[in-house]
Parts: structure tokens; C-alpha cells; sequence
């Protein structure tokens, strides 16, 4: 059940505002758009689409059972087993480390804002945490349910990449806003089965997958030793 | 299918965003000057900019100044990432594991004042690899005259515009020729060639800055950047012992 | 139709080949060992996994247990592609394969395509459990439709664990046209290849190229991942991928040919 304050903190977790490192990671938006894959706003709605089947419904039932566990006083030993059953989930080493990254930087931003004995436990258990599990841990401290945990990392899935995309090929943000509202149906399915499985043994959580989107992460990162790219994914 | 992607990978030998092994009993960098260790984490100084106004050349330029008294390190923030690191790591002013290079996913002014998560990471990066390093010095990608570091991610900035960009550029103002620590006005060599008025562009400076301090200099002249060494040689002493 | 069948290979009375303990085709799977019952000491047994044309169809349950024994060394190859068909029902099939690798074991589990033809309901389930120090290479190629049909919809389950631990968690799904043509999903191919290498030495650091990559787990062993719009294009990509294997660069008696 969500708790006070639990609206704000799902807004203010999903604001591109929140200082947690997100704008420099486009989601394999870069290396699509490199590869041609993604020309225009047409192009971006339907690579939003499957990412938000792929990466974005796999943050969402990872962030939904962080935010259960959390909420249930989950122990040292919940977070490490819950980190490795992500990882496992994740067999691009190049999403891996975004993710990590992005653990990283959620935490340190959302740590001043929401602490919590769950996200102290978390940062033992694993200092550099998966993204979507802080996510759920933070939402779960500030009283938000599973399932807004895991609308703010599915939403998150799709919003940074959008915004990559505008950045990179200059596309009308007012025509890419529209293609990201466009998806919330999408988003509450996602989230609503994320939260769903929120109860779930760690090994026992959907493990959905996305081939184009792990080669497109292991692409930008050779892109990247290569060439340069502007994103670090 | 990316046309250009065929061919064969020969591993990442980039800086990835691997740990940093901590392991207390490695041999300790060969560091020509042992200073008493500062409290804390290290001095960390921002250097923004206009693009092409000189931030890397000074960059270096610090680090040949201050590189025999005070355990340095450099974060560089390029549009792709390794241009500026690699100038640093040609000229040798620095080893290069004390350099990081960060992605700014195209908005360089996000990653050194609204979100500095990128930048935080390279800096505790740079820290964790090198204890003890006493002045990180953060080298934002160029931008406009808007940009300015966050406080959260540096403790001291110096603003660089240089004379080629036009002798208005001070009376144009903006939080960087405003409000830096330092404002520095670089290639003061090129002034004539370019037709820039000096006693205007350093006159509106100071109307612009109040107290705050103005050097105008020419790497070529003065390759050792003097003037702004001994600047930040004062801001590091007058360091609060407090820390972080 | 229900079948199990099972297979468990181990070390003769020597320690030094393997043999076959106990075989249990169940039509429609058969397993038929290949040259004799007793593998080159310290090589081999091959088995082969032959497949009847007509299965599986809506309404099958295939499972297969493999058990590789201490020390024992199992290639099992498949002889031909699978087409799942549909059933009379709309029943979805499912074929279940539980590999069990005991301490110094070796499984090569080499099976070829999977074509997922059209109005087909298929669930493709591989388990994988790895004792410490055990090894294994795991093939899949999964085709989208017959050529020049739309495919049916279904899944491919993988999951590898060592001593218990989860190393490769993985379900993807097929069948939504939209999902197919996505460049954030299948980017439009028709051949998906993935091959799990848990096999002495890891790679040290991904590899990658033109839709393939080679990359290490984060709790050890490694997957090579290839797409492409035909077979041959995604063998040869994902062969490319497990080329950059250390066992494939460091040995002349690199793992086996399917």
C-alpha cells in the first residue's frame, strides 16, 4: 500500500531532473542511431516500444522486488542474492556496468534524500547496486508500493533514451514527449505484472530478454574505444 | 546494421568502469614531493569555458606548474571523450591512469552543474586509485558562457575565455565571467592580430567581477601558466582543514 | 504427446572413458550413440539426437534428462532442424531439456535449429546445472517461420547455474510482429544464435562485431549471442563469437563440431 509522499517520490525519481547520472546513458539510442536503425520519431516509437518490453520490463520487476523487499526488512543476504540474479539477467557486459553506474549515482543522489535502513543495507551488501534495485529500495523508503517502483524504472527505461534521441539527431521534443506519453499504456501492463512478481524467490523473477539491445550495448562500448561516443551507453 | 562494424575486437582497454582494487600493500606511485597529506578528500578545481578558449592548454599547463609539489589528477570532459585526455597524456605533464575521461551524453554543462554523477564518479575514481592525491582538477568540454560547475562536484573554479573570441566576451557576462573564483583571459599574444582592446576587455572584467580576481596571460610567453599557479597554490592553503 | 527420455554417461571402471550408464530414447525422441558405445579415452562419447520431422506439435510435452557422470565427456548433437508445428487444440508444445554436469564433467549440448513455424505455439525450456569446475557449451539457433512465413509465437528458457548459482537467467519471447521488428528487440531477425561456454578459462573482456557478440558473465562463463535475417548469416556470425573464445584460440583440440 503506498505511504505518504509516495506520489513525490515516484515523480521525483522519474524527473530527468533527479541528479543520479541517467542523461549520460542513452540505452543503445547512440548506437542505433549510428547504425542507422533510428532516423526519426517514427524509428524512436518503435525502438521505445521494444525496450520498454526488454530492459524496461526487466528494471521494472527487479525495482518492484527491491521495493518489496525493502519494504519487508530484507536482509544482507536478500540483496546479494537479488544483485546476482539481476546480473545473471544481464549477459551484456556493457549493460551491466550502465546499470551499475547508474546503481551508483541513484544512490549517492537518492541517499540524502530518502534513507532508509533497507538502502543501508542495500549499499553493504553491494556498493555499486544494480539501477533498478535502488530505485525500488528508494521508492519503497520514501512509501511508495512495488508497483510505483516499478513504473518509475520502467518509465526511466524509455524517458532516457527519448531524451538521448533528441539530443542526437535534434527531433522535435514536443513530437518525442508525445511518443513517450504514447507508451503509458504499455508502461502500466509492464509495471502491473512487474509488481505482480514483486513476491517472487529473487530466482524465480521473469528474466525477459532482448538480443538487439545487448548488441547494441556491446556495440557502442567497442564504438566507443574506437571512435568516441557521447554517451557511456 | 551498423556498416561499419565489422572486423574484429581486440578487448577494451579503455578506463571501464571497473572497482578500483584498494589493495594497501601495492608499491606506492613514485612521487617526486611527499607534501603533508590534506584532510579529506583532495582540492577539487573546475576549469570551464568556451570552446577552444584554452582549458586544456592550461590544464597542462597547471599540471607542469604544480605537478613537482602536489599529487595530482585531471577529469576531462570532451564531446567524444578522449580528445583533451589524450593531449594530456601526449604531452606527459601526467601519467595516465592519473587522468579520467568522462561522457557528458552531449550536454557538458548537465554533467559539470546539474547532474555531476559522471564527474563525481571520475573523481572518486581518481581518489580511490591514487590515496592521497591532493588537487583533482576538473576540465569541463567547452560550452557556453552559462556554464558553471556545481558547487557539490568542485571547491574552486576558474572561468577561461580567451582574446580571439572577441574583446565583448567579458561585457557579456554570465554566470561563469561573473561569478568563477577566477577569471582568466588567455592568448593575450594574439590581442593585435585579432583586433581585441586589452584595457577594455580586462577593464570590464573587473566591472563585471566586483573583488573577484582577473589574469590575463599567454601560454606562449608564460607556458607555466605562473600567475594562476600561485593563484591556486593560495587557494590550496587557505583550504579549510575541514574537508569533506 | 508426453515422452521423457534420458540419457546419463559416465566414467568407465578406469576413469578413462566415457560410456554410456543408462539410455532412454522415448519416441519421438531417440538418442542413438554414434561410432559404438564407449568413447577415445579422455575424449568424447557422441550421441545423436534424432528428431522426429513431424515433432513437436501443439500439445507435446518433450523432456530430456541428460546426466554427465565425474570426469565424463557427453557431445550431443542433433541431426536435424525441429518444426514446431501447431495442434489441433491451439495447445502450445514444450520441449524440456535438463542437462546435470557433475565435477569435471563435460557436456556439449549441440542441438540443430529450431524453426517456430507459422500459428505454432512452442516452449523451449533448457536447464543447465553445472557442479564446480564442471564444463559446458549449450547451442541454440531459433528460427522465425519457415522461409517466406510469418512465425507462429512461443518462447526459449534458459537457465545455467554452477554449484547452484545462477550464472544465465534468460526468456525470450516471440510472436508479437511488432515486438520482432522493434531495433530495441529482434531489430527485425529472423535467426536468433546463442552458445553458453562455461569451459575452463573465461574471456577476459567482450568481444563484438557486426551482430554478434562474445561476453563474459558476471559470475562466471560466457554467452556468444549472434542475430541475422538467415541461418547460414547468424552460424556464421555466432561461430565468429565463440572464435574469440580463449578454448577455441589457446587449443588445437577446441571443442567440437556440431
Amino acid at each position: 500500500m503506498a505511504g505518504l509522499g509516495a506520489g513525490t517520490a515516484v515523480l521525483a525519481l522519474a524527473d530527468a531532473r533527479f541528479p543520479g547520472g541517467g542523461h549520460v546513458h542513452s540505452g543503445g539510442v547512440e548506437e542505433a542511431v549510428a547504425a542507422g536503425l533510428i532516423t526519426g520519431v517514427a524509428d524512436l516509437r518503435e525502438f521505445l516500444f521494444g525496450r520498454l518490453h526488454a530492459a524496461g520490463r526487466l528494471q521494472a520487476v527487479f525495482a518492484a522486488a527491491a521495493a518489496h523487499a525493502a519494504a519487508g526488512d530484507a536482509g544482507r543476504e536478500y540483496w546479494t542474492r537479488l544483485d546476482a540474479e539481476l546480473d545473471a539477467r544481464t549477459p551484456s557486459c556493457a549493460q551491466r556496468a550502465a546499470s551499475r553506474a547508474q546503481g551508483r549515482g541513484t544512490l549517492r543522489a537518492g541517499r540524502a534524500a530518502w534513507s532508509s535502513g533497507a538502502l543501508a543495507r542495500l549499499a553493504v551488501a553491494t556498493p555499486r547496486p544494480h539501477h533498478p534495485v535502488v530505485l525500488g529500495v528508494l521508492a519503497a523508503a520514501a512509501g511508495a508500493d512495488p508497483r510505483g517502483a516499478a513504473l518509475v524504472a520502467g518509465y526511466l527505461a524509455v524517458s532516457g533514451p527519448s531524451s538521448a534521441a533528441v539530443r542526437l539527431l535534434g527531433l522535435d521534443p514536443l513530437a518525442v514527449n508525445a511518443v513517450v506519453a504514447g507508451l503509458a499504456a504499455e508502461l502500466d501492463g509492464v509495471a502491473g505484472d512487474a509488481a505482480a512478481a514483486a513476491a517472487l524467490d529473487p530466482a524465480d523473477l521473469p528474466a525477459p530478454s532482448a538480443p538487439a539491445l545487448d548488441l547494441l550495448a556491446e556495440a557502442h562500448d567497442r564504438h566507443h574505444r574506437e571512435k568516441g561516443r557521447l554517451f557511456a551507453s | 546494421m551498423p556498416p561499419d562494424s565489422h572486423g574484429r575486437d581486440h578487448g577494451h582497454g579503455h578506463g571501464h568502469r571497473h572497482p578500483v582494487s584498494l589493495d594497501p600493500a601495492a608499491p606506492a606511485e613514485p612521487d617526486p614531493h611527499r607534501g603533508p597529506p590534506l584532510p579529506g578528500r583532495a582540492f577539487r578545481l573546475g576549469i570551464g569555458g568556451p570552446v577552444g578558449s584554452g582549458k586544456t592548454a592550461l590544464t597542462a599547463a597547471l599540471c607542469r606548474a604544480l605537478g613537482r609539489e602536489l599529487r595530482l589528477a585531471v577529469v576531462t570532459n570532451d564531446i567524444y571523450t578522449t580528445e583533451d585526455a589524450d593531449f594530456l597524456r601526449r604531452t606527459g605533464v601526467l601519467a595516465t591512469d592519473r587522468i579520467e575521461a568522462v561522457q557528458t551524453g552531449a550536454c557538458p554543462h548537465t554533467a559539470i552543474r546539474d547532474d555531476i554523477t559522471a564527474n563525481l564518479d571520475a573523481v572518486e575514481r581518481l581518489e580511490e586509485r591514487h590515496p592521497g592525491v591532493e588537487l583533482v582538477i576538473v576540465e569541463s568540454g567547452g560550452d557556453n558562457l552559462t556554464a558553471v560547475f556545481s558547487r557539490g562536484l568542485v571547491d574552486s573554479q576558474i572561468f577561461v575565455v580567451d582574446v580571439a573570441g572577441g574583446d565583448k566576451v567579458p561585457r557579456k557576462g554570465g554566470p561563469g565571467v561573473t561569478t568563477a573564483d577566477l577569471l582568466v583571459i588567455n592568448k593575450v599574444d594574439l590581442a593585435e592580430r585579432v583586433g581585441a582592446d586589452m584595457r577594455v576587455m580586462v577593464g570590464d572584467a573587473h566591472r563585471m567581477r566586483g573583488d573577484l580576481p582577473v589574469v590575463a596571460q599567454s601560454l606562449v610567453h608564460t607556458p607555466d601558466a605562473p600567475e594562476v599557479a600561485a593563484w591556486v597554490r593560495g587557494r590550496l592553503s587557505a583550504r579549510t582543514p575541514a574537508g569533506a | 504427446m508426453k515422452a521423457a527420455a534420458s540419457l546419463r554417461v559416465e566414467l568407465d571402471a578406469h576413469r578413462r572413458r566415457t560410456v554410456i550408464g543408462d539410455l532412454r530414447s522415448a519416441s519421438p525422441i531417440r538418442l542413438v550413440p554414434r561410432r559404438g558405445k564407449v568413447a577415445a579415452p579422455g575424449g568424447a562419447l557422441t550421441v545423436c539426437l534424432v528428431e522426429s520431422a513431424a515433432a513437436p506439435i501443439g500439445g507435446d510435452r518433450l523432456d530430456l534428462h541428460v546426466r554427465v557422470g565425474a570426469g565424463a565427456w557427453l557431445r550431443l548433437v542433433g541431426t536435424g532442424a525441429t518444426l514446431a508445428l501447431p495442434g489441433h487444440d491451439g495447445d502450445h508444445s514444450r520441449v524440456r531439456v535438463h542437462l546435470r554436469v557433475d565435477p569435471a564433467g563435460t557436456v556439449e549440448y549441440l542441438p540443430e535449429a529450431t524453426v517456430i513455424g507459422a500459428r505454432a505455439d512452442h516452449r523451449a525450456e533448457t536447464r543447465l546445472d553445472l557442479a564446480a569446475g564442471a564444463r559446458a557449451r549449450c547451442r541454440e539457433l531459433l528460427v522465425l517461420g519457415r522461409h517466406g512465413e510469418l512465425p507462429g509465437r512461443g518462447s526459449s528458457t534458459t537457465h545455467v547455474l554452477r554449484d547452484g548459482a545462477p550464472l544465465l537467467r534468460q526468456r525470450l519471447e516471440v510472436g508479437r510482429p511488432r515486438l520482432a521488428a522493434s531495433a530495441g528487440h529482434l531489430a527485425g531477425a529472423r535467426v536468433l544464435g546463442s552458445e553458453i561456454l562455461v569451459w575452463d578459462r573465461d574471456p577476459a573482456a567482450p568481444s563484438s562485431g557486426d551482430w554478434w557478440s562474445l561476453t563474459p558473465l558476471a559470475h562466471g562463463g560466457s554467452v556468444a549471442t549472434s542475430m541475422a535475417g538467415d541461418t547460414a548469416t547468424a552460424r556464421r556470425r555466432l561461430a565468429e563469437a565463440v572464435g574469440h573464445h580463449p578454448a577455441h584460440r589457446d587449443r588445437s583440440d577446441r571443442p567440437g563440431h556440431g
